[in-house]
């Protein structure tokens, strides 16, 4: 069984935001909806010593969600392959899981009323194809591929960079990545 | 509709009060049974405790997106929502049952022990529902106001001695079955449980602020002296705290009677306070709040004119 | 929900289409079935994007299919800029406008029609063919803002425009007042690529861009202050010893004058001009001519310094020079127009213009370089180096801003009509009231859009054109580069709308040109282009979906060859063409538009040095603000302020500021940053407010958060070669907005 998860470069994302848009226009969201904001943070320092870099955020795909815990419909899943996803007719709306996300990664749906999030696009996952925010990332700062095979660019990402996972503290084991450079 | 991040509304709030009180109300009505002698309280109040349970479960169900399939909540038996759900379930139906043996008119009013085992049943039932929204919000890990034990004990506190003081205002309205002193007694023991919720919040904004993560430390501000510190400070600690406490030690059934009606609206704050403050607030990752800021809130002009389905055709 | 599409379905056709939102075109894969566009995705095997797509490429079917677009001809039935439409056929439309420029060329002279242009996204050999044949030489883009004036100074001292298309091999890379991080995607990422494996990047911006958070070294110069630093870098590079002799002895000439005329320039003399230590501009001089082979990629903001631009692209272009960083392998490469294929200029029937006519186009008088009296020399060496010369669409064109005055004064002739295509050039061309107040007065225009722009709810007929996925694309730098990329149109147009191609064909078959026009879709007219490649292909939709790329074999060194195309066959370092056209043979200092040294006392009333004209996402010049896919990441304009400033100002984050300049105010949200130094004023570019009404007197908002009401178009700011406009290096003041004028919309 694969074990997927996503790596985000920080030292290649600029900021342009096309993966919040490719998503978006992907996905057909709702205005108020964005599963994959890039912030910034920066510049820090005082002019002219500065520096500054870009955080893609997304659906961590937790290997503990405590989305998936705090679910009282059981709406809310992972699949054996890590996948954390919404099984929309499931869905009730009682914000638990929304609430329960230290990433903010879940939206409510305001036309459906059922919350929603990033499932790593598992239908292009499962035809073989990249998540589309991959695929439209000009830069490649999104690499994404199975954990369990260590031939796969996120195993040797993984293991071999120095990566940091995002509020690891809280012991939600997040699936996603972050090469600070 | 806002960018920011949305989280429960005020329907919830009234759920967590009314059911925080009538499971807590319950508890108190089989204590008192199982416990102090011939002791029982007014019906009313053991009605009222189902009742409200089942009050603020009618309003959680309108706050869900998909009011209508609200029968799902049971499936989860991981998610303490669902457990939630049961027992408030039980709880409900244990406190009518309870409550018919008040009336003569039901054949088994007099089959004491049956009534006894029942009032078992209300009181576990009736203090896992009081508590379990404290736990519900305290195993929050990115909800930096609410993370970590101490709502639980803030949430059980609060609906006890919301409990209690709706026990004397039913004591006031519908005689207890059997009068003994033990309802003389609820205003002191309100009186200090009131003291107990004073005391458990300065210790609880004194921890967050000094001892734990910076997050956690922002949040308590923002309650201290952010755009909640008067909802927090007059309304909760001063008029639904200190002001009922003074009140309920006054031994006039009119100034109890006032005392515990604020005793209820400072139960009441307390659950919106919660809510709000806490909802509004997450363990913000980097650049993220700067983001949020600067995205349409739903008001602008082009949203508004872009929401209107003829705006474009005729703007041509 | 998210809507899965099934892309396996049975009668699913895959296209190679490309997009379309800037000239980069990467390539888009559209899949179609029964004549509609079901969904869109990057294409992996194209060469630049490699699969991505940017933000304005991912929102091709939202723009596809919008409902504010315009899909059907519009003929005005009210007072001008009313509002008031009535929906035309295409024949009774070019019926009309055919009869009417008729009857203005019988009474006032073809050159009383004139034409505007926006970036490269039409086929505008096809528009300066139409235009060349009814003889009026008065075509015109905002080409002067966008490297156009750079590839004349460069072909004139070298004889073609440089092309970074070797950085592969290259050690250092200089993006000067270039940010490909937020304006050429596939760029920045294959730069990103090489920097980890040791190529060194110098960014010259004032603005602390996600280019130069990603540079080895990045010099924040005053805006507009660029002569003088590329003037200290020559100084350097020649008195330091820095040059490669052996090339500058064996194939460049006027060495010693200009050693002579650099030996002022040092960096000591250019530090406080620029803002910058001399030790920063040495270092940055050194890490260029020693990091070999090295490259100058193409960026606009030279080309839009206004009064010293010909001098600094002419400056900026003997750096390549005397470090040798020609034609060999890693450096800057002279390619030389396409030897496969038919140019653009060879598509644009130039010979069919009567010099009489070329004589008449506006601002040749005053600025030759990039008007038919410095074209027509340049192209004349060029076709015989080369055999073939630069586009005339783009390297030869009227004045914009004097064509506006012209139809305001009427001198020096009255223009009668206006042709618009691609562009709104309230937004976009400088000065913007003086450019409304042309478009209000024209007698008569024509605008061919996809939407309702400022300027098209000006015009009499506005005419749909077809976009994205629904033309085909051959992309090849302004029909300069040697190489090119072919796309497929995804679907035929949808509702009324037609090819910008077939709206200049139809008015050239209304107007007497019948044997010129012998294509009668696009895909002929490229098929006939491309046929000389040799690939045999029986159409043109078959050569992409066979071929798609060009890519003729490199050689390097050609100078060893051929030599130069100049007069003297070597690099003109004193140069003789810019001599020949009346221009100072080496580069001579002149400061910024508006600066404190030349006029303290502008200085004292407006003390901030503003700069603009910066690309941004989402948006690319003054399009995309009615999608709100896009709209939403930035819905408002943002001013960048640094916040020492802004302190003194009493100005917090978020405050709505006015900016002005002598030209006027405008009003934008002010964006405390560290990453502008104290002084500096960044205003974004394009606002207008699609949302808004878009009849007078409203007109989407067009002049009140529009950073060209600040711009300067006067002669004396323009730049003497080409008249390229000030955008840069102006002087303003900004002050709180307050009161009602601060809500929204107002």
């Amino acid at each position: 069984m694969a074990r997927y998860a996503m790596v985000f470069d920080i030292r290649r994302c600029i900021g342009c935001h096309s993966c919040t848009v490719a998503c978006r226009t992907k996905n057909e969201l709702p205005m108020d909806m964005i599963y994959n904001p890039v912030t910034t943070v920066g510049p820090t320092g005082v002019y002219p010593n500065l520096s500054m870099v870009h955080l893609p955020l997304i659906c961590m795909h937790c290997d503990n969600p405590p989305c998936v815990d705090a679910c009282p419909t059981g709406a809310s899943q992972r699949r054996d392959d890590g996948i954390v996803f919404v099984e929309d007719k499931k869905c009730v709306g009682c914000l638990a899981c929304v609430m329960a996300c230290p990433y903010g990664a879940r939206v409510k749906n305001h036309e459906s009323g059922a919350v929603q999030k990033c499932d790593f696009c598992k239908d292009r996952v499962d035809e073989g194809k990249l998540p589309y925010c991959v695929l439209t990332c000009h830069q490649k700062a999104r690499v994404f591929g199975d954990l369990d095979d260590e031939t796969s660019e996120v195993y040797k990402l993984v293991n071999g960079e120095r990566t940091v996972r995002l509020l690891a503290e809280l012991g939600t084991e997040p699936y996603a990545f972050y090469i600070y450079g | 509709m806002s960018q920011k991040h949305e989280g429960w509304g005020w329907m919830l709030a009234v759920d967590f009060f009314f059911a925080g009180m009538g499971g807590a109300m319950l508890v108190i009505a089989g204590i008192v049974d199982l416990f102090v002698g011939e002791g029982r309280t007014s019906a009313l109040a053991s009605f009222l405790g189902a009742a409200f349970m089942a009050l603020g479960s009618g309003l959680l169900i309108f706050e869900l997106g998909r009011p209508f399939q609200s029968w799902r909540v049971f499936m989860n038996p991981r998610a303490i929502l669902t457990v939630g759900a049961w027992v408030m379930s039980l709880a409900i139906c244990a406190g009518l049952v309870y409550t018919t043996f008040s009336f003569a008119v039901f054949p088994w009013s007099d089959w004491v022990l049956v009534r006894k085992l029942v009032a078992v049943v209300i009181v576990v039932s009736g203090l896992i529902v009081a508590t379990y929204p404290g736990v519900l919000l305290g195993r929050l890990k990115g909800r930096p106001l609410w993370v970590g034990p101490g709502m639980t004990s803030l949430f059980l506190t609060s609906s006890l001695v919301t409990a209690f003081a709706a026990h004397i205002l039913c004591g006031m309205i519908v005689a207890p079955a059997t009068i003994g002193d033990v309802l003389a007694r609820f205003p002191a023991i309100t009186a200090v449980l009131l003291a107990v919720q004073l005391l458990l919040w300065v210790s609880y904004m004194w921890v967050k602020i000094s001892g734990a993560t910076e997050a956690e430390a922002v949040a308590a501000r923002r309650l201290l002296c952010g755009e909640y510190s008067s909802a927090f400070k007059y309304g909760l600690m001063l008029v639904g705290t200190v002001l009922p406490l003074l009140l309920v030690l006054v031994s006039s059934p009119l100034y109890q009677a006032a005392g515990a009606i604020l005793v209820l609206v400072g139960g009441f704050i307390l659950r919106m306070l919660v809510i709000y403050a806490g909802g509004a607030d997450r363990t913000w990752l980097p650049g993220e709040v700067k983001y949020r800021s600067r995205l349409p809130h739903g008001d602008e002009a082009f949203m508004k004119a872009w929401n209107e389905k003829e705006f474009w055709t005729t703007n041509k | 929900m998210s809507k899965s599409i099934d892309l396996q379905q049975e009668g699913i056709e895959v296209k190679k289409s490309c997009c379309y939102f800037c000239h980069q075109n990467c390539g888009v894969l559209a899949y179609v079935k029964d004549g509609k566009v079901l969904a869109i995705e990057g294409d992996p095997s194209y060469p630049t994007n490699e699969g991505g797509l940017c933000c304005r490429g991912n929102i091709a079917l939202k723009h596809l299919d919008h409902p504010a677009r315009v899909n059907y001809p519009l003929k005005r039935v009210g007072k001008r800029g009313e509002g008031k439409w009535e929906q035309i056929p295409w024949d009774q439309a070019m019926d009309e406008i055919a009869a009417k420029l008729a009857a203005i060329r019988d009474e006032f002279g073809a050159e009383a029609v004139a034409t505007a242009g926006g970036t490269s996204r039409t086929d505008d050999w096809a528009r300066r063919r139409f235009m060349n044949m009814f003889g009026s030489p008065n075509c015109f883009h905002n080409s002067h803002l966008c490297w156009i004036p750079t590839f004349m100074v460069e072909t004139a001292i070298y004889g073609w425009c440089p092309f970074d298309l070797d950085l592969g091999a290259s050690r250092c890379l200089v993006l000067w007042g270039q940010n490909p991080g937020a304006s050429s995607m596939p760029e920045m990422h294959h730069i990103r690529e090489l920097q980890t494996k040791g190529l060194k990047v110098i960014v010259i911006d004032p603005r602390f861009t996600e280019t130069a958070a990603k540079a080895d070294l990045w010099l924040p110069l005053r805006p507009g202050s660029d002569l003088a630093l590329a003037l200290a870098w020559v100084n350097v590079i020649i008195h330091e010893g820095l040059y490669d002799a052996e090339f500058v002895t064996e194939y460049c000439e006027g060495f010693g004058e200009l050693a002579d005329h650099v030996e002022q320039f040092t960096p000591e003399w250019a530090a406080p001009l620029t803002w910058l230590t001399p030790e920063q501009i040495r270092e940055s001089a050194y890490m260029y001519a020693t990091s070999k082979p090295g490259n100058i990629q193409w960026g606009v903001a030279i080309d839009q310094l206004g009064k010293s631009a010909g001098a600094a692209m002419h400056a900026r272009a003997l750096l390549r020079a005397l470090t040798g960083n020609l034609d060999c392998p890693g450096s800057d490469l002279l390619t030389g127009p396409s030897q496969d294929s038919i140019t653009d200029e060879e598509m644009e029937a130039n010979d069919m213009l009567p010099e009489a006519q070329k004589a008449k186009q506006i601002g040749a008088d005053r600025f030759k370089l990039i008007t038919w009296p410095g074209y027509g020399r340049i192209a004349e060496l060029a076709k015989k180096h080369w055999g073939k010369a630069p586009t005339a669409e783009w390297m030869c064109e009227a004045h914009p801003p004097s064509v506006f005055n012209a139809i305001i004064t009427g001198e020096p002739y009255q223009i009668k009509a206006l042709l618009v295509s691609a562009t709104n050039p309230v937004n976009s061309y400088g000065q913007s009231k003086m450019t409304l107040e042309a478009l209000r007065k024209v007698d008569f225009m024509v605008t061919c859009e996809y939407w309702m722009t400022p300027t098209a709810a000006l015009s009499d007929y506005v005419l749909p054109i077809a976009g994205a996925l629904e033309r085909p694309t051959i992309t090849n730098s302004y029909g300069c580069a040697d190489f090119l990329l072919c796309s497929q149109r995804a679907i035929q147009p949808m509702y009324e709308r037609r090819n910008d191609y077939n709206f200049w064909r139809d008015l050239g078959m209304r107007m007497g040109q019948e044997e010129m026009w012998p294509w009668e879709t696009v895909e002929d007219a490229y098929h006939y282009r491309i046929e000389p490649l040799g690939y045999g292909a029986e159409s043109y939709d078959e050569f992409v979906d066979l071929y798609r790329f060009h890519f003729p074999e490199r050689e390097y060194f050609k100078y060893k060859r051929i030599g130069f195309g100049t007069p003297s066959g070597k690099v003109e370092l004193y140069s003789s063409t810019l001599k020949d056209l009346g221009y100072p043979p080496l580069p001579e200092y002149a400061g910024p538009v508006e600066n404190e040294l030349d006029d303290p006392e502008l200085a004292k009333e407006y003390p901030l040095v503003l700069t603009t004209g910066n690309g941004f996402m989402p948006f690319h010049h003054s399009e995309h603000f009615q999608i709100k896919e896009l709209r939403f990441l930035r819905h408002e304009p943002r001013v960048e302020i640094n916040p020492a400033t802004a302190a003194e100002l009493g100005i917090a984050d978020e405050d709505w500021v006015w900016i002005e300049t002598r030209r006027g105010r405008i009003k934008q949200k002010a964006a405390l940053t560290q990453g502008v130094a104290p002084r500096v004023i960044v205003t974004e570019r394009g606002w207008w407010f699609p949302e808004r009404s878009m009849a007078e007197p409203e007109l989407g908002g067009c002049l009140e958060s529009n950073t060209n009401v600040l711009t300067s178009v006067d002669d004396e700011h323009c730049d003497p070669f080409s008249g390229t406009w000030a955008n840069r290096g102006l002087l303003c003041k900004v002050y709180k907005v307050n009161g009602a004028d601060a809500k929204e919309g107002k």
